[in-house]
């Protein structure tokens, strides 16, 4: 599920980082990741299923000098498929965070190998706009209203982000608790 | 915080020398592929005509020890050249089996359409992928080297010890042709893990493995299929090597070693690799038959569980190919049985298609001819294959021509018909222009006669007792030789027809501007594309919507 939206009815316990001391719990907190199909129950099966497989040959040589020597390039051929799903999986490793309070909203933007991207704004100036077209991907949005204007959820797809822009838009119009 | 782009996306368009050489998008590379697999394929061809005139008559008049003859030399002029002869075969099973059927078909079909089938915005490792296709390209070099240096290579494409130690002090040749395979498995090594990782990761939301398009599971499971046996290939052909250059003796009996261990594990890799050249044509099938059935395709589920049954039983069998070598009865009969089990899953995909057509309202397109001549040939060369597949009989069949009319029937006509297929479905679509109908309709009945023509009498020549891989024969085999040879002229023909045509449709062919061209049954991702597609395709995720039309299968 790319979109994970916590709300304070629920009272979730904010962690770490994220909380920030003075005025509480944030009233609305988002997390967008990209879709990965593949999931972790599935890595092991593929990896498990190949190993067993690429070990049937070893049977009818087993005892001989031929073993040995081929034995690296089974090992070596499992190691590159690993190594190629675990990159694939930290390519994808990227999040948006967004946390609004009544008086600060605040967005970070986690990458591997990067440092973490933030922006900050105040509730009140800030508005959410959609672009259909024109934006690098179809229904881009945007927040416009802080130090500059940033990208939200490029990686979603269309529809998520519209609904999206309602979720926001509802978060933010509500009045200071 | 990544700062709103909302202009300026446009970036240039690349020039020629960095769009097809420095590639790194899955559809330029794709193209690529099946450009070069066509120009390799050509090559290889003509090597077969070049044998089938000299088989045309008993004697020798082409290959002679004085030179090699385009025109029929008198017998006095002539000593024969056997040597040449096997150059031939090895370069011909060689370049088939490497560089062209899995290029044309892996690389290429499966490199353009399956991140598109799947709504993947390119492959998980572009640049990888640019790699995998130049290491293609420096293999198919050295396979032409091993062909014309030294003398040529011609231990055939098995590689057998002590054939492939053929003149080992003085000769280069056969050592290209093993570095031309290690060459090639490594592209198809970097190739299958981009695939697999590809389609496990980048599917679209939603798309759950069982509703993924024929196609692309056909991709997988023949790039899982490369991953498990090529490592063992490149480990036998390695010892190989050493072998014949360093003194290593692991398949040399005076060393302690044992050539028939070469056997075991060549045809480990072997066997998968026919399955390999023939399930992403069962995945092309499926999709042409369903769109010109107009209807979908039958028994979804079933089709996917036999393209894995099919892939995991060719693991377990392939001693069938080495009968003769020497193993216990109780041996003889597990390749046995577990090879006949292999008719099950591909049966059941047989009859699925056959039911997809049932009822359908069938319209006989160039794609449709093809995919029913896959269906009819294939089904002809697997009838074969359960004869060859018991023991008893192979004791006299081994080494004969029916082997080789058998494996024909199964990978020319069946893989090269559904790359025929493939490629006059798909080709408005690569290239935004429709080939001419009426042409295709002629390549296809060239082709379909040619190549039975050809083949067809090469099961009496093996029942007859005629040995394959030999330059000469006596008189008695000379009808059905005869015969062959005017077939294999006609599918060159027809070959060099196909050529014509898709220089034609690139440069004057009908625009096509409709997306899916093919009407509402091809209903896969690709068809939501224009003709040709863009350069960047489904950067954003497409949505169920469009891509799942049959909830229901």
């Amino acid at each position: 599920m790319p979109v994970l939206i916590d709300t304070p009815n629920g009272a979730p316990d904010i962690t770490g980082a994220l909380s920030r001391p003075g005025p509480g719990a944030p009233r609305l907190r988002l997390r967008l990741t990209p879709h990965k199909s593949l999931t972790p129950e599935g890595f092991v099966w593929f990896i498990g299923v190949t190993a067993v497989m690429i070990a049937v040959p070893l049977f009818s040589i087993l005892g001989t000098a031929v073993f040995w020597v081929l034995l690296p390039f089974i090992i070596g051929a499992i190691g590159a498929i690993w190594a190629a799903l675990k990159r694939s999986w930290r390519d994808r490793d990227i999040w948006e965070e967004l946390l609004v309070w009544d008086d600060l909203i605040r967005l970070e933007r986690h990458e591997p190998n990067r440092p973490i991207r933030d922006w900050e704004a105040n509730p009140y100036w800030v508005r959410v706009a959609l672009h259909p077209r024109g934006g690098p991907v179809p229904q881009y949005l945007t927040l416009q209203g802080g130090p500059r204007e940033v990208e939200l959820g490029a990686f979603l797809t269309p529809p998520e982000r519209v609904s999206l822009k309602d979720t926001l838009e509802r978060a933010l119009r509500a009045q200071p608790s | 915080m990544a700062d709103a782009a909302i202009q300026g996306h446009d970036h240039e368009r690349p020039g020629f020398f960095t769009r097809w050489f420095m590639s790194t998008n899955h559809k330029d590379i794709g193209i690529l592929y099946l450009f070069t697999a066509g120009i390799v394929g050509l090559v290889s061809v003509i090597f077969t005509v070049y044998m089938r005139m000299e088989l045309m008559e008993p004697g020798v008049q082409y290959m002679c020890a004085e030179g090699a003859r385009l025109t029929a030399a008198a017998v006095e002029d002539c000593t024969p050249d056997g040597h040449l002869w096997n150059v031939m075969i090895t370069g011909h099973g060689v370049l088939m089996m490497f560089f062209v059927v899995i290029p044309a078909l892996f690389g290429g079909f499966g490199n353009y359409f399956m991140p598109l089938m799947i709504g993947a915005p390119d492959m998980a490792f572009p640049r990888l992928n640019n790699l995998s296709y130049w290491l293609y390209v420096a293999g198919t070099a050295l396979a032409f080297c091993a062909v014309f240096i030294d003398g040529g290579a011609g231990p055939g494409w098995t590689f057998y010890p002590p054939l492939s130690w053929q003149d080992a002090p003085t000769s280069r040749a056969v050592d290209f042709a093993i570095f031309a395979v290690h060459v090639s498995g490594a592209s198809s090594i970097l190739g299958s893990i981009n695939m697999i990782t590809t389609f496990l990761n980048m599917r679209a939301p939603g798309m759950t493995l069982h509703k993924v398009p024929l196609f692309a599971w056909s991709i997988f499971v023949t790039a899982w299929l490369l991953l498990l046996s090529l490592p063992v290939l490149a480990g036998a052909i390695t010892m190989l090597l050493t072998d014949r250059n360093f003194g290593t003796t692991f398949f040399d009996v005076a060393g302690g070693g044992d050539p028939v261990l070469f056997q075991h594990i060549f045809w480990f890799f072997g066997h998968p690799e026919v399955y390999i050249v023939i399930l992403p044509a069962f995945g092309v099938i499926s999709h042409i038959v369903s769109t010109f059935s107009k209807k979908p395709v039958f028994g979804y589920l079933p089709m996917v569980y036999a393209l894995v049954a099919i892939g995991g039983l060719g693991f377990v069998v392939w001693a069938h190919h080495m009968y003769t070598v020497g193993m216990t009865l109780n041996q003889q009969a597990y390749f046995m049985v577990a090879t006949m089990v292999i008719a099950v899953p591909t049966g059941i995909k047989i009859f699925s298609w056959i039911a997809t057509m049932w009822q359908g309202s069938i319209e006989f397109k160039t794609p449709m001819l093809f995919a029913i001549g896959f269906i009819f040939l294939f089904t002809l060369g697997g009838v074969t294959g359960i004869i060859l597949s018991q023991a008893a009989v192979d004791r006299a069949y081994h080494d004969t021509y029916y082997v080789v009319a058998h494996f024909h029937y199964v990978m020319s006509l069946g893989a090269v018909f559904g790359i025929f297929a493939g490629i006059y479905y798909w080709i408005g679509k690569m290239s935004g222009r429709q080939y001419p109908e009426f042409l295709g309709k002629v390549h296809f009945w060239m082709f379909f006669i040619g190549t039975n023509v050809t083949f067809f009498p090469q099961h009496f020549l093996g029942r007859q007792g005629m040995p394959r891989r030999y330059i000469d024969y006596p008189d008695a085999f000379a009808l059905w030789n005869y015969v062959s040879s005017i077939g294999a002229f006609i599918s060159f023909a027809s070959f060099v027809l196909f050529i014509g045509i898709v220089f034609y449709t690139i440069f004057a062919g009908r625009k096509v501007t409709q997306n899916a061209y093919w009407g509402e049954h091809a209903d896969t991702l690709e068809w939501t594309l224009p003709n040709p597609p863009p350069e960047h395709t489904f950067e954003e995720l497409p949505t169920r919507e469009m891509w799942d039309r049959q909830p229901h299968h």
